[in-house]
């Protein structure tokens, strides 16, 4: 191994021979692209060709560390999955926190790479370097608490961690999701079909490698310094109420997506708050590995209706999905809901997006009882959403139906439900709304690498709702931005470009999105990630010097895409983005330009304007010719 | 007074940042399996730091007297260089905190870092404390009571109920 830090091997597991080889790493992509999900989408570059069916023998998918996954780096308890969506069709990558990542590197590799397919249901298992497959007959079909709890107690060992899909995967929902350590979830796109695809039910990995580090000293004293911004965090409350916070923030300010985005306030948005969740059903907070913030539920209904067993969640997505989302103020469906999405393996943003979209169909009577077994589907119906959820997961009846996704369940009812449809480029829109929250992150949503996603590689909103420079002032962050509701003419393509290369930075180190979001001295700015890095791995690299391998990694997953046919015309947002708010203290915000900020953003990214491709001298710029070679001939 | 570890598993979230910083302050590394604190997290609910109490019952299991108490910190020291991995302390301490060092093959246990323990430094949920020793006794007096869990209902798992 070059470089303290890395564990510099790859091991690559063919599922169809059973091959299983160990490689090092390839020197020239990662000194490009650093690590993680920028070094996984190099790989997929590499082995998916343009056109393969994610569900094929053949696709690949990838379970990337970064060379901070796993440190006492404050967020580094991610991996990454790396694969081509069911959903979409397109680059998708999948975080995931709790102790999954940091023991893959325990176990000896930075990455883990699967292609083929079993005849057979297998697990792997990955412990210090020795990587065997091992029978899962006795594990399919079951659920992902039970499969967690056989393989712990079959290799006696119950700290390692098992990543594993549910029935829903089992069964190819497109939005599965592969959950490690039982309630964490590498949640959006469908990475659990592809495992159900392959046969491949579960990954359980741990080990004692070391992860060394090349300046100690420097590296604890960079620490420190990451602790100390910490401790004037913005979000003070966060690790008390979790992301579940948000749901008061953003329902008093009218930006709480209610009714299937049709409003951006909800009356009943205190049933379902933080408030609510932690004085009634939390029983702990949970961290991931490493993490200082530890802003994970740990709650459990004790009796009624809903009871629902001690896990992780629900998170502000879920309170958000499958309640104001669908008009449903019972608080204890959500944490049932919630309970259901861990255990069969289901993403609760798409699965909650996918009943509200149906809740729509229904009022407007695009679908009806005959549709539904007849029954009814009301807004508000908590029965329905529970059992539409086992529906969903065991393909079941109109439950099949909406498997697919929200994209594929349009097609079925019509060309009045494709214009309702709330989903970018197949991706349903997560519970932030573009416009109730500004115009950056509608941008986002058209831009970004997976389709409509909130996360990846950052929250937008945080920079243009005024909270956080994110440390990016240095680099020409325009602060304090323009207004939120503002288009073109505001500086959104250049705010944006930054926000999101700042987010990039997590994505290739391997680390959560969380702790970079404050003010230059109280996140992790690029500054600090670049020091811990330094001091990490002993090869030198400065705060420019990342954000130009996150440049890197961003135009790598953006050329995926191009070379898979898409272009400028599916950088887009759903029709209702257009139409004005009706009510709230957004009334009135809606889209009127995207394609001005469009032009604006490619124009700072080094993008084509009329195709959407990165340009030949932008690839250039960034060292990747050989990519430019392949998009543009 | 002399000072000691105190746990408050009610604290901890299991982010295991006390481990990675004992390992670094022992070896220079990050390796929770070489850390001389243990962070159990089992289910349902619970996250437990399991330290030292510096009990000193290794002292007398030690056939070869490598295991000595230091006067000024009252930490119980192994001599690790000498010790010859027999096991009789490990079979002797009723907490299970003395192990092996999977890499160096060297005898693991807390030394309380010479008086300064790392893992206090940087528990910022308050779960590992270093008490003088008449606080400590009633802290652990209290975990006994309490156990490490939170009480919670008993749930039979059963998967056709959910499939």
């Amino acid at each position: 191994m070059k470089y303290s830090g890395y564990q510099g091997r790859l091991c690559r597991v063919n599922l169809t021979t059973g091959e299983i080889s160990i490689e090092e790493l390839n020197e020239r992509d990662r000194s490009r692209f650093l690590g993680c999900s920028g070094y996984g989408a190099k790989i997929l570059w590499d082995e998916m060709s343009p056109g393969m069916d994610s569900l094929s023998d053949e696709s690949v998918i990838i379970f990337a560390t970064g060379p901070l996954t796993g440190t006492l780096c404050p967020s580094g308890g991610s991996y990454e999955l790396c694969f081509k969506s069911p959903l979409t069709g397109i680059w998708c990558e999948a975080r995931s926190g709790g102790t999954f990542g940091p023991k893959l590197k325990k176990a000896g590799f930075d990455y883990l790479v699967i292609t083929g397919r079993s005849e057979k249901p297998v697990y792997l298992l990955i412990i210090d370097g020795k990587v065997e497959i091992r029978d899962a007959a006795h594990l399919w079909g079951r659920t992902v608490t039970i499969t967690t709890e056989i393989i712990q107690e079959e290799i006696n060992d119950r700290d390692a961690s098992v990543a594993t899909i549910g029935i829903a995967g089992e069964n190819r929902v497109f939005f599965s999701p592969v959950i490690n350590d039982r309630g964490r979830a590498a949640g959006r796109g469908g990475g659990g079909a592809i495992l159900g695809a392959k046969n491949l039910k579960a990954v359980a990995v741990n080990g004692s490698r070391d992860i060394t580090v090349a300046d100690p000293e420097g590296f604890m004293a960079a620490i420190g310094k990451a602790e100390e911004a910490l401790d004037h965090y913005p979000f003070e409350n966060f690790n008390q109420f979790g992301t579940s916070l948000l749901v008061e923030i953003l329902n008093q300010f009218g930006k709480l997506p209610t009714r299937y985005f049709k409003y951006s306030t909800y009356d009943r948005a205190d049933d379902i708050g933080s408030k609510k969740l932690t004085e009634n059903y939390l029983i702990k907070r949970r961290a991931c590995f490493g993490c200082s913030m530890g802003c994970g539920r740990y709650s459990e209904v004790t009796t009624g209706r809903w009871a629902t067993p001690p896990g992780e969640g629900p998170e502000y997505e879920t309170l958000n999905m499958m309640g104001a989302l669908c008009l449903n103020n019972d608080l204890e469906s959500i944490i049932q809901a919630n309970h259901l999405c861990n255990d069969l393996g289901m993403d609760t943003i798409s699965a909650g997006s996918v009943i509200a979209f149906a809740m729509e169909c229904y009022e407007r009577g695009i679908i009806s009882k005959d549709d539904l077994d007849g029954r009814e589907l009301r807004w508000g119906d908590s029965e329905m959403i529970i059992e539409l959820l086992g529906q969903i997961a065991r393909r079941e009846g109109f439950g099949a139906i909406l498997a697919d996704g929200v994209r594929s369940a349009a097609r079925r009812f019509g060309p009045e439900a494709e214009e309702l449809a709330l989903h970018v480029k197949g991706m349903e829109l997560p519970g932030h709304s573009p416009r109730g929250e500004g115009k950056t992150l509608g941008l986002q949503y058209a831009v970004s690498p997976r389709g409509a996603c909130h996360m990846h590689p950052n929250w937008a909103t945080c920079w243009d709702a005024g909270f956080f420079d994110l440390g990016l002032k240095e680099f020409g962050l325009p602060w304090p931005p323009t207004d939120a509701s503002e288009e073109v003419g505001s500086q959104k393509g250049i705010g944006y470009h930054l926000v999101a290369l700042s987010g990039e930075i997590a994505e290739i180190m391997g680390t959560c999105i969380f702790h970079s979001w404050g003010l230059a001295d109280e996140c992790l700015t690029p500054r600090l990630y670049a020091e811990m890095l330094r001091t990490l791995t002993g090869f030198s690299v400065s705060a420019e010097e990342l954000l130009l391998a996150a440049e890197r990694s961003w135009n790598l997953k953006r050329s995926f895409n191009i070379r898979e046919g898409l272009s400028r015309k599916d950088d887009c947002l759903p029709k209702l983005m257009f139409e004005p708010l009706p009510s709230g203290p957004t009334k009135g915000e809606h889209f009127t330009d995207l394609e001005g900020m469009l032009d604006e953003y490619y124009e700072v990214s080094g993008w084509d304007k009329e195709t959407g491709a990165p340009t030949r001298a932008t690839l250039k710029r960034l060292d990747m010719d050989d990519i430019a070679s392949v998009i543009h001939g | 007074m002399i000072k000691t570890l105190v746990s408050l598993p009610d604290k901890c979230t299991g982010c295991h940042r006390c481990e990675m910083w004992c390992s670094m302050k022992r070896k220079g590394v990050l390796n929770v399996e070489r850390a001389a604190i243990h962070i159990l997290r089992r289910e349902p609910a619970i996250d437990s730091p399991q330290i030292c109490l510096q009990c000193g019952i290794c002292i007398e299991a030690c056939p070869l007297g490598l295991i000595k108490r230091d006067k000024k910190t009252g930490a119980v020291v192994i001599d690790t260089e000498k010790c010859v991995l027999c096991g009789r302390c490990m079979m002797a301490c009723p907490y299970g905190m003395i192990t092996i060092d999977p890499i160096d093959r060297h005898a693991v246990k807390c030394d309380l870092c010479g008086g300064d323990p790392e893992c206090v430094k940087h528990c910022r949920e308050g779960a590992i404390l270093f008490v003088e020793a008449d606080q400590a006794g009633r802290y652990r007096r209290e975990a006994r009571a309490k156990g490490d869990k939170r009480e919670g209902r008993r749930y039979l798992l059963n998967d056709n109920k959910l499939g």
